[in-house]
């Protein structure tokens, strides 16, 4: 698991330090800005200029210029250098005294200014005054377990703080109010303003060099046991989990995100986001490694090197390239921090979709799909890896540099026919959901026409859906694909979205003529039909109007009975309205002529359903019906099911309908041994007496003959009900026959319809010698008929009492209370006094003249006008 | 990003804590490399970042377990069912590192490799959902006689209450903290996490309404109840 996540470059070879005196040694570096100090054991301090060059090919070196060194005057090694750019000062810690020195020509301050009895020092780079031209400077002093801070101007020094620790303290930092010290035998955070402390945790600095780094606000880096590199914040918490580092750790520092430690041997670097080690850099001898403002410098005695981190974007890419795209993406999002937001932006979605297709080639489609979605990848990227998909119209190419390293999916399956298989099932599914969302917008066509082209070839049943529904299939390249893979009904689909019925009627007929095969739809005859019903283009249908009828009469017919009502002409319009086309009834059975059964649905659709008042279909459909009624008749002995069912339609057609010629029909009938029929068609011209006639004397149907009486006057009054009745009694007891089977039904009649039969006239009708017990159902209902009315008629009598009596009652109470007329009362029309008896009073009680109120009467406003 | 609630597993090492959090976090049983330091894991909890803290159990990083703890919303203690001694550290060795912890902090006893125990087979049948597990159960020749029962556990629960001097009353049931666990079989291990997390919730509101309780302040008497000093008791 390794990264190049730094390069190791040399910033100040040994001979320039020390030309040919091969004992000074490298004791403590400072840099800040391009300024590089190095302090040696023989109590010198160099200045160096440190200039950055990156070569054509982004090779990075550095050239350093030597400005000065400077003898501090001592027998001691300089032992520590901080640079306070601020102030112009250098604070030089040598011999137990921290001096400060110009930083350019390292000359000591006049006013000689100093800390004395300094073991170590750091600045505060959270200092908590606000002033800029003074550092805060924390030293371990000579003295034993004691801190002080001081407060360090241009030319002079201050103590601001003494705290005394539980134990010698080893090593410093300080973040604000806080120190994290290495004591002797712990890690502790003290708050010099509270003097409240925190325990970290245990640690032994007397057998291991402690190091205690800020490396952030209010974050330590320390050195931790069995080699780790442990986090602290001010409030004593870890809030990262710990490196290992090696157990030797002379130096650490942070470079986002990394952490980076030094032993005698190597300098190692850890991420901070997954713990791990990244990168091991041989290091022999090194005995320095500090960050100065995100630099990471190394030194050994003899020379000092520079740690330059690679950029992020080069490790991220080269992580992808080893497939490590957990990592890359952790140092991705981890970037974020160091790279401007927009270039940022752009960085992260490419990485996105990299990794995505990684974990596609790896057939891993949900980590994929998760990854292109939000890495808002173009879709056409990886409809681009298979081949053909891409209509050939499509713009598109592939980004670059490419974002991944297949040229197509053969390569990347490598011919494997199951995972081929699987890729496209995934392709389809991820189109299918991102095809409605804004990931497809400005290349919708390049998508769905993709997705039809899979669809076809996996023979799958949502291609039907697609070509249904609203789509952007481009006609040419699908309309070639779906020939190909014999999809020959979607086709058809595609050709009438595209609004290329003809196309479409022309395939669909040839594969139901068997001329093409494809056995999508085994209903695709009727499909045709109904295609057809709702198919406004007029000339198409009439195209196929033909076909469709030769194939099935009865199912034919109904692109004219079930087309909408908007299509169709029933009432007269000019005749340049209606245009040959136009489905008016008289073109569509100018067309049906040749197909009877046809026909004969057309005109039961245009008299039963739409009930169209037309004599001339009445009279066509009951001819139709007739005819067919005769011709079973002629072929059949016995009574067909077919027979009896036209036959009833004739009856109800000819009870029902009042616009067919009867003569004409009576005519047609007569001779044939439609006798009820006939009887219907006198009842039609109210020729009830031969009607009935007919029923009882040559049908002797005596029930037919009631129901007769019943139909017949279904829409009258009763008087006509009546009539009809009598007639049928009359019939039955026609004085000339003395059938006994007349009289029987004569006497059945009386007795199941009493209602209908006026009683006093029955009376006088019944010969003398029936009994009454023969009649006494008959009279019973009369008689109750009777009753029944007489008391309804006293009852309307009672109410009608009743409602007067209150009336009355009113009257009588608007009359109860007395008025008074007198002399001093004014007539509200005219104001002036009443002077005779006689007056006029309105319901809510003003009085007027008898003649004022006549006036009033002619002239309402005049009312108005007095009222108020 | 800060959590905003702290949970740490601690016990001796090689019960199965990195085993457990894998587990939970992983969904498989892998391997483990024995723990270096500590580990974090961060989990969305509804809206709620909650971290959890693996720390190692050798003796050699005891030292950081204070720290670890330190304002812990949550402290899982870790025993292995089929080693009595483990049970045993956490009382000796590992109850004083929860002394950081935040006061209202609570307690699960965790018993972790009940696979291995010739109870388990048992324990699956009353088990509801007991999925594919039983395939792993099948070779009951290695099955070993548990060690350490829930009832020793439920003891060791009392005791923390005693030390940390906490009433009964005042805190979850000792029933309720106890649990048994395969890291290996994923028995009772999102059952365990899931339980804490909704006991952590309450916690976090506290805290974040009244910041962290982790520091003792031995002048007010109040929390003085709740430090160690168990002797005037
Ligand atoms: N049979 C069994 N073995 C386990 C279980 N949990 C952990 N182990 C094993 O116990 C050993 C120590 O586990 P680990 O998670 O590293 O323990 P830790 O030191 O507490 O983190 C490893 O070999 C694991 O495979 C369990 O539930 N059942
Ligand atoms: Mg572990």
């Amino acid at each position: 698991m390794s990264l190049k996540a730094f390069k190791l470059v040399p910033a100040v070879e040994r001979e320039m330090l020390m030309g040919d005196k091969a004992r000074i040694n490298v004791e403590c570096i400072e840099c800040c800005g391009k300024n590089l100090y190095i302090g040696t054991n023989e109590c010198f301090v160099y200045h160096f200029l440190l200039e950055e060059k990156i070569s054509s090919a982004g090779k990075i070196t550095f050239a350093a210029t030597k400005q000065l060194h400077k003898y501090l005057g001592f027998k001691k090694a300089v032992s520590e250098l901080k640079a306070a750019s601020a102030l112009n000062r250098l604070l030089v810690l040598c011999d137990n005294t921290i001096t400060l020195v110009n930083m350019m020509n390292l000359e000591p301050i006049p006013t000689g200014a100093r800390i004395k009895g300094a073991v170590t020092f750091t600045l505060n780079e959270n200092p908590m005054s606000g002033d800029p031209f003074c550092v805060e400077v924390c030293i371990i002093s000579v003295k034993r377990r004691t801190i002080q801070m001081f407060m360090v101007y241009e030319d002079r020094v201050q103590i601001v703080k003494e705290v005394s620790t539980p134990e010698q303290p080893c090593a410093v930092a300080v973040d604000g109010h806080y120190l994290c010290l290495a004591l002797t035998t712990q890690y502790i955070i003290l708050n010099y303003n509270t003097g409240i402390s925190q325990d970290l945790f245990p640690y032994c600095s007397d057998e291991k060099r402690p190091i205690v780094k800020r490396i952030g606000r209010q974050e330590f880096l320390l050195a931790g046991p069995g080699g780790l590199g442990m986090f602290a914040t001010v409030d004593g918490i870890s809030q990262r989990a710990p490196v290992h580092w090696s157990e030797n750790v002379i130096g650490a520092a942070l470079c986002f995100p990394y952490v980076v430690a030094l032993d005698s041997e190597f300098i190692t670097v850890h991420s901070m986001l997954d713990q791990q080690l990244k990168q091991t850099l041989p290091f022999k001898e090194g005995h320095i490694l500090q960050d100065f403002e995100g630099k990471v410098i190394v030194a050994t005695n003899k020379g000092v090197y520079i740690l330059v981190p690679l950029p992020l974007e080069r490790q991220i890419q080269d992580l992808l390239t080893s497939h490590r795209v957990e990592e890359a993406l952790v140092l991705a999002k981890a970037a974020r921090r160091n790279i401007p937001k927009e270039k940022f932006q752009v960085m992260y979605k490419r990485i996105l979709q990299q990794a995505g297709f990684i974990h596609f080639a790896q057939l891993q489609f949900l980590e994929a799909k998760e990854l292109f979605r939000s890495g808002q990848l173009d879709v056409r990227e990886l409809i681009s890896l298979y081949p053909f998909l891409l209509p050939t119209s499509s713009s598109f190419i592939r980004s670059h540099p490419p974002l991944h390293e297949y040229a197509d999916l053969n390569q990347l399956t490598q011919g494997d026919q199951e995972k081929m298989t699987k890729c496209k099932r995934f392709l389809m599914s991820y189109l299918n959901e991102v095809r409605s969302t804004e990931v497809a917008n400005g290349y919708k066509e390049d998508i769905d026409t993709a997705l039809l082209k899979l669809y076809a070839e996996a023979n799958h049943e949502s291609l039907l859906d697609l070509l249904v529904s609203e789509n952007f299939c481009l006609l040419t390249d699908s309309a070639a694909w779906l020939e190909k893979h014999k999809k020959y009904f979607a086709l058809g689909l595609l050709y009438h979205y595209n609004g290329q019925d003809a196309a479409a009627l022309q395939l669909w007929v040839k594969i139901v003529n068997g001329d093409v095969q494809d056995s999508t739809r085994s209903d695709l005859y009727e499909y045709i039909v109904d295609f057809l019903t709702f198919c406004s283009d007029q000339e198409l249908v009439w195209k196929y109007a033909e076909w469709v009828l030769q194939k099935s009469e009865e199912v034919g017919v109904q692109i004219f009975t079930k087309r909408p009502l908007e299509d169709q002409i029933f009432t007269k319009r000019p005749l340049e309205d209606q245009g040959k086309n136009s489905f008016n009834p008289d073109n569509v059975m100018n067309c049906l002529n040749k197909y009877p059964k046809s026909l004969v649905k057309y005109l039961e659709y245009l008299v039963l359903d739409r009930k169209i008042k037309k004599e001339k279909y009445h009279t066509h459909l009951a001819v139709l019906y007739l005819e067919a009624v005769l011709q079973l008749k002629s072929v059949t002995t016995d009574n067909c099911a077919e027979l009896t069912e036209t036959q009833t339609k004739l009856r109800s057609l000819l009870q029902k309908s009042d616009f067919y010629r009867i003569h004409l029909i009576l005519d047609k009938i007569k001779g044939t041994d439609l006798h009820m029929e006939r009887a219907i068609l006198y009842g039609k011209l109210e020729e009830h007496d031969k009607a009935l006639h007919i029923l009882v004397h040559e049908l002797k149907d005596f029930s037919a003959a009631e129901d007769y009486c019943i139909w017949s006057s279904e829409s009258k009054d009763l008087p006509y009900r009546q009539r009809l009745f009598h007639m049928l009694l009359l019939v039955y007891l026609n004085p000339g026959s003395s059938d006994c089977e007349l009289v029987m039904a004569a006497v059945d009649l009386l007795n199941n319809h009493a209602a209908e039969f006026d009683a006093a006239r029955v009376l006088q009708l019944v010969p003398d010698s029936w009994s009454v017990q023969l009649l006494s159902p008959f009279l019973t209902r009369a008689m109750r008929e009777s009753i029944h009315t007489k008391r309804m008629t006293q009852i309307t009598l009672g109410l009608a009492k009743a409602e007067n009596l209150i009336y009355k009652h009113d009257k009588v109470k608007l009359k109860g209370s007395p008025i008074i007329l007198s002399d001093k009362k004014l007539c509200q029309v005219c104001q002036s006094p009443f002077c005779e008896p006689a007056f006029v009073r309105y319901p809510n009680g003003g009085m007027v003249h008898t003649h004022c109120a006549a006036k009033r009467l002619m002239n309402p406003n005049m009312t108005n006008h007095s009222q108020t | 990003m800060k959590p905003d609630g702290k949970v740490v597993l601690l016990g001796d090492m090689n019960v199965g804590k990195t085993s457990l959090l894998h587990r939970y976090t992983e969904r498989r049983f892998q391997d483990t490399i024995s723990t270096v330091g500590g580990a974090f894991y961060l989990k969305q909890w509804g809206p709620y970042n909650i971290s959890i803290w693996d720390t190692a159990g050798r003796e050699q990083f005891h030292g950081l377990g204070s720290m670890y703890c330190r304002g812990a919303a949550a402290v899982i203690l870790t025993y292995d069912v089929n080693n009595l001694q483990s049970l045993i550290e956490l009382e000796d060795r590992f109850l004083a590192l929860t002394d950081t912890a935040s006061t209202d902090c609570i307690f699960a006893i965790v018993g972790n490799k009940v696979d291995l125990t010739n109870e388990y087979a048992l324990l699956l049948e009353t088990e509801e959902e007991n999925r594919s597990e039983k395939l792993v159960t099948s070779c009951i020749s290695t099955k070993v006689q548990k060690q350490v029962h829930l009832d020793d556990a439920v003891a060791l629960y009392k005791k923390i209450l005693k030390y940390k001097m906490l009433d009964e009353k005042d805190v979850p049931a000792a029933e309720k903290m106890c649990f048994e666990t395969s890291a290996k079989t994923g028995y009772k291990v999102d059952y365990l996490f899931e339980t804490i997390f909704d006991m952590v919730v309450p916690i976090i509101l506290r805290q974040q309404a009244e910041g962290p309780l982790q520091t003792v302040d031995l002048t007010n008497c109040k929390s003085a109840k709740r430090t160690k000093s168990g002797c005037c008791a």
